[in-house]
């Protein structure tokens, strides 16, 4: 539908499928100029909402088409002209109507059938759909920016590959020699605060350079854009809101522009109002001009990588590939001229969507190759029903046969019923879909980038639908061409001589073994999800995880000298230690699981120092005393922080066991000297510090990432503006929120607090992608075990029908219960277990797809394959058990009177 | 030549088409169905039926020009044929035939 366009106008525009429909159903020339005219005013007319309003163009556009299309088929097949008598249809149109009749009078007289069909189908269709609907919204569709195809996100790699943002003073370098571009701009995403208002704010923004808004083609709808001017070092900080920005801060003010908000201490001036609709990659409050940061030493030093990205736009005919490999050789250049700063230093360069979906891509398609198994096992399911039933039905179509019914009229027949069985399906499946795409949504990570643009389209629509009619022709293709071959005089025979029984049987047998293994294969990558999950929880993460609070506040502005941030620490500190049910509090710059804030190389003073490009890294990461202690982080050697160290005592740290074992290993780290930053970056700038303790690892960048080297610095030696609070409490955390917003706000009203969170929602939040591939591999799976366990039982018990009469004989000539139970048994499962062979090699064939979402298992992890077999041969033994049973049952003088 | 046979569905159109005077186009006889004889009608029945009028002689259409409502698609104005007039008085007559006398069986009730 329209929802991919969100700048479109879509609230008089009709849904474009619609349009499309009718462009082709409706008769050429004035005739359907003037319907679509009619339609066009009634829609804009209709006072309902624009949802209801599109549904009933949609509506209409449909029973147009039907009506015209059925109009010109028959006009066609009668060859005649429009004096034709309407009434009467030609034959081949007035048979498939019969067909259809027939159909559904014997789909009603068979419901468990039927429904047993119709769901199965509706499962398989539905979660397609839901999951397809997701990869679509989240990975297909362009970005809501116009020509968004043609935009190219960029920026510095280290030595060892990873984004370490675009340095300014290479960005400039870039921007005036690349000649793939059509203009290349930065950007760079910051946290602000908002105050002179009520209350203060904190707001996203993003920092662009003035030729941003030309790049992605996008103009302010009030005031202006930005300009080259704005870069200016001393130009006047200057602001665009975005529409959601002025509706709800501002109150849709028309005289907006010239208006100035103060952020972080600094007036800004609204310069303009962007579009109602526009996101660039996330939702923004502003975008903020260079103006403030344009001159700062910090952004001209070549070798500080501030976070900002490039975006450039190509030039038509230009490639990605072509842009890249110019970046590449201006990289390679710079690195000539600039040894000191630029050595190792390259270029990542994609577009703009790939950039975006990067995290999610390897989930995504896992859960559409795995809908891609369901939607065959429900194909195959069904398959095995028709089959069963078109078998039983060989008498009533050998009848048919000897009655005059054609081959192709039989088959015609068979094939109207699939494809109505596949379309009430697929109607099922769309309503099945719409409900697990709620369900998905709702339980996907909340960063998933864009959630937003995932709605069940038309796109997905159609995939349902065309899925619906693939499943009917392919299954509807047995039984027709089984029941084309029925030779009347044989089949009126009704014997268990018919050969065409046998034929049948061994093909559904055929189809078991497939259906096994696919489902295998499902609960495999479900045993293997599950697996991950639990490892994950069981990580020991370094700290204590339970009962912390944590929240964020940010000291922007020229008016927080460091002395008064290292006053107002300790001020924040004794008072929320003060509150009840608070046992520790401290401060840091960068909290476990949610990410390194400053990461840097460093050199320590009794080693070598390496080459540049080889130079140590770590997170560095500034904490108020009794960190340790709030966290429940257990120290090694030496001491932690504490009110010994101020800002003039002597410069300290405490490492993490990573960077002790990777710098000094079996030496203890104590008294060791350590820098931050490079060799020759003066002392004034960054001093030597003394390690005096050394602390256990902690899961920094999340539970599945490897633990960075990490150093920490005394807070009051290193002054940080923006800074978690983090919290251990005696009671429930989330508890103590608004008292820990109340006493910051007593202390400071223009403060404002963000991100409050307890650290066990962070490590539910920094799983939940893994949470949510589990869950939908394990619904799968267990649609899967169940499909394939029904059908099994169907195939059994139906082999078992039509050997009453062996099995008779053998009870009449002395065989024992056991033997009989064997004998059906043994049958069924060696089905079930040809299948499972067969899986187990399809999942092993498919490992490397899956490995990339696991943690701390292999994808041919031998204890989950066996579990998994286990699982699957006990619910197999079940099911063939249960027939069996029955058999024994069998009576011989009934039996054999069945002859 | 006799008066063609109508169905039910096509003399309500043709009667509608007829109240509407100079100016029946498809959205007005869909509201005038709906408003007097309570009829909600898909606009792929109507249209094809309209049709269908226009292909027995009943029923003719004259373009009209279009407005920005309708992006500037045209409009097509329909007037009853005289043999459409025709039609309708034949089956008028039809059914007033077969009302007479059983206005006393009809009424009570």
């Amino acid at each position: 539908m329209s929802g991919d366009a969100p700048l479109d106008s879509a609230r008089d525009g009709p849904p474009r499928l619609a349009r499309w429909l009718l462009e082709r159903a409706l008769p050429p020339g004035i005739r359907g100029a003037a319907i679509r005219g009619d339609l066009l005013e009634e829609l804009r007319s209709r006072s309902t909402s624009p949802a209801r309003a599109s549904w009933w163009y949609s509506r209409q556009a449909l029973s147009l088409s039907l009506r015209y299309g059925w109009d010109r088929a028959r006009r066609r097949l009668t060859g005649a002209g429009q004096s034709d008598n309407p009434e009467r249809s030609p034959m081949f149109l007035e048979s498939i109507w019969q067909d259809v009749r027939y159909a559904v009078r014997s789909y009603v007289k068979a419901p468990s059938f039927t429904l047993a069909v119709i769901t199965t189908l509706a499962l398989g269709i539905g979660a397609s759909t839901a999951i397809f609907s997701m990869v679509n919204g989240i990975l297909l569709q362009p970005l809501p920016l116009p020509e968004s195809n043609g935009l190219i996100y960029a920026s510095d790699t280290n030595g060892k590959g990873d984004n370490i943002s675009l340095a300014w003073p290479n960005y400039l370098d870039w921007r005036a020699r690349a000649q793939s571009f059509e203009a290349l701009a930065d950007s760079r995403e910051e946290s602000v605060t908002l105050t002179g208002t009520e209350r203060a704010a904190r707001l996203r923004v993003r920092r662009v350079t003035g030729n941003f808004f030309r790049v992605i083609r996008v103009q302010p709808v009030r005031g202006r854009g930005f300009t080259d001017e704005d870069d200016r070092p001393n130009a006047a900080p200057a602001v665009i809101v975005t529409d959601a920005f002025w509706q709800t801060h501002l109150g849709g003010d028309s005289e907006v522009v010239g208006r100035v908000l103060t952020l972080d201490d600094v007036p800004h001036t609204i310069v303009g109002v962007l579009p109602r609709g526009f996101e660039y990659v996330r939702p923004y409050d502003l975008f903020v001009s260079m103006g403030r940061v344009a001159g700062t030493q910090q952004l001209l030093d070549r070798g500080n990588h501030m976070g900002f990205y490039a975006l450039g736009r190509l030039k038509p005919g230009v490639t990605i590939e072509t842009a890249k490999q110019e970046l590449r050789s201006i990289a390679a250049a710079l690195e000539k001229e600039y040894p000191n700063t630029n050595t190792g230093v390259g270029v990542m360069a994609l577009p703009l969507v790939d950039r975006l979906v990067a995290d999610v891509r390897l989930t995504l398609l896992a859960l559409l190759g795995a809908v891609g198994f369901l939607l065959l096992i429900a194909c195959v399911n069904v398959a095995n029903l028709l089959i069963a039933r078109g078998a039983a039905r060989q008498h009533e179509l050998a009848v048919r046969a000897a009655l005059g019914g054609g081959r192709a009229r039989l088959a015609s027949q068979l094939l109207v019923e699939s494809t109505l069985v596949s379309i009430a399906g697929g109607a099922l499946g769309v309503v099945i879909a719409s409900a697990l795409l709620r369900a998905l949504v709702a339980v996907a990570p909340e960063n998933t980038p864009r959630l937003a643009a995932v709605h069940l389209d038309s796109t997905a629509l159609l995939f349902a639908f065309a899925a619906a009619a693939v499943c009917g022709v392919v299954f509807g293709a047995f039984p027709a061409l089984q029941a084309s071959g029925v030779r009347g005089q044989h089949a009126l025979v009704r014997g268990r001589a018919a050969g065409f029984s046998g034929h049948s049987h061994r093909l559904r047998r055929g189809l078991m073994v497939v259906e096994t293994a696919l489902a295998l294969i499902l609960l495999t990558g479900a045993g293997l999800m599950m697996r991950t999950l639990q490892r994950l929880t069981e990580v020991d993460t370094g700290f204590r995880p339970d009962h912390l609070l944590t929240t964020r506040f940010n000291l922007g502005g020229p008016s927080w000298t460091e002395d008064k941030r290292r006053a107002f620490f300790d001020e924040v500190l004794s008072r929320v230690r003060a509150l009840p049910g608070v046992t520790h509090a401290a401060l840091a710059l960068s909290l476990p699981i949610d990410g390194s804030n400053w990461n840097s190389i460093f050199i320590v003073a009794d080693k070598p120092v390496p080459p540049r490009a080889e130079l140590p890294n770590a997170a560095f990461t500034p904490v108020s005393a009794g960190y340790f202690e709030t966290m429940g982080t257990r120290l090694l050697r030496g001491r932690t922080f504490d009110a010994r160290d101020t800002a003039s005592s002597a410069k300290v740290l405490v490492v993490n066991e990573a960077l002790a074992r990777k710098l000094w290993p079996g030496e203890d780290p104590v008294g060791k000297r350590l820098k931050q930053g490079w060799p020759e970056t003066p002392e004034r700038i960054s001093p030597w510090r003394e390690v005096i303790g050394m602390v256990a690892d902690t899961k920094l960048n999340g539970v599945e990432r490897e633990t960075p080297l990490q150093a920490y610095l005394p807070v009051t030696q290193e002054p940080a503006r923006g800074l978690a609070l983090v919290i251990r409490t005696a009671t429930e955390p989330s508890s103590l929120g608004p008292a820990v917003d109340a006493a910051i706000h007593q202390l400071d009203k223009d403060l404002a607090l963000f991100q409050i969170r307890t650290m066990d929602q962070m490590l539910e939040t920094s799983l939940a992608r893994q949470r949510m591939s589990m869950l939908v591999f394990v619904v799968f799976a267990i649609v899967a075990l169940t499909l394939a366990s029904v059908g099994l039982y169907g195939v059994v018990a139906h082999g078992v029908t039509e050997r009453t009469h062996e099995i008779g004989v053998r009870i009449a000539l002395g065989a024992e219960q056991r033997h009989v139970l064997g004998l059906v048994v043994r049958q069924g499962l060696s089905m079930a277990v040809l299948g499972t062979a067969i899986g187990v090699a399809g999942a092993l064939a498919l490992a490397r797809w899956i490995e990339g979402l696991l943690f701390g298992v292999t994808a041919t992890d031998p204890a989950t394959i066996v579990a998994v077999v286990a699982m699957l041969l006990t619910v197999a033994l079940v099911a063939c058990y249960v027939p069996a049973w029955r058999a024994t049952r069998v009576d011989p003088t009934q039996a054999l009177r069945t002859e | 030549m006799p008066p063609a046979y109508l169905g039910e569905f096509e003399q309500l159109l043709l009667l509608a088409v007829l109240r509407l005077g100079s100016d029946a186009f498809g959205p007005d006889i869909a509201r005038e169905l709906e408003a007097r004889a309570d009829r909600a009608v898909s606009r792929g029945h109507l249209y094809t039926s309209l049709d269908r009028l226009e292909d027995k002689g009943l029923l003719r259409w004259k373009v009209a020009s279009g407005t920005a409502a309708r992006d500037g698609l045209p409009r097509r104005i329909y007037t009853v044929t005289p043999a459409g007039v025709a039609a309708l008085r034949a089956s008028r007559d039809v059914l007033r035939r077969m009302w007479r006398g059983l206005e006393g069986v009809l009424n009570e009730r």
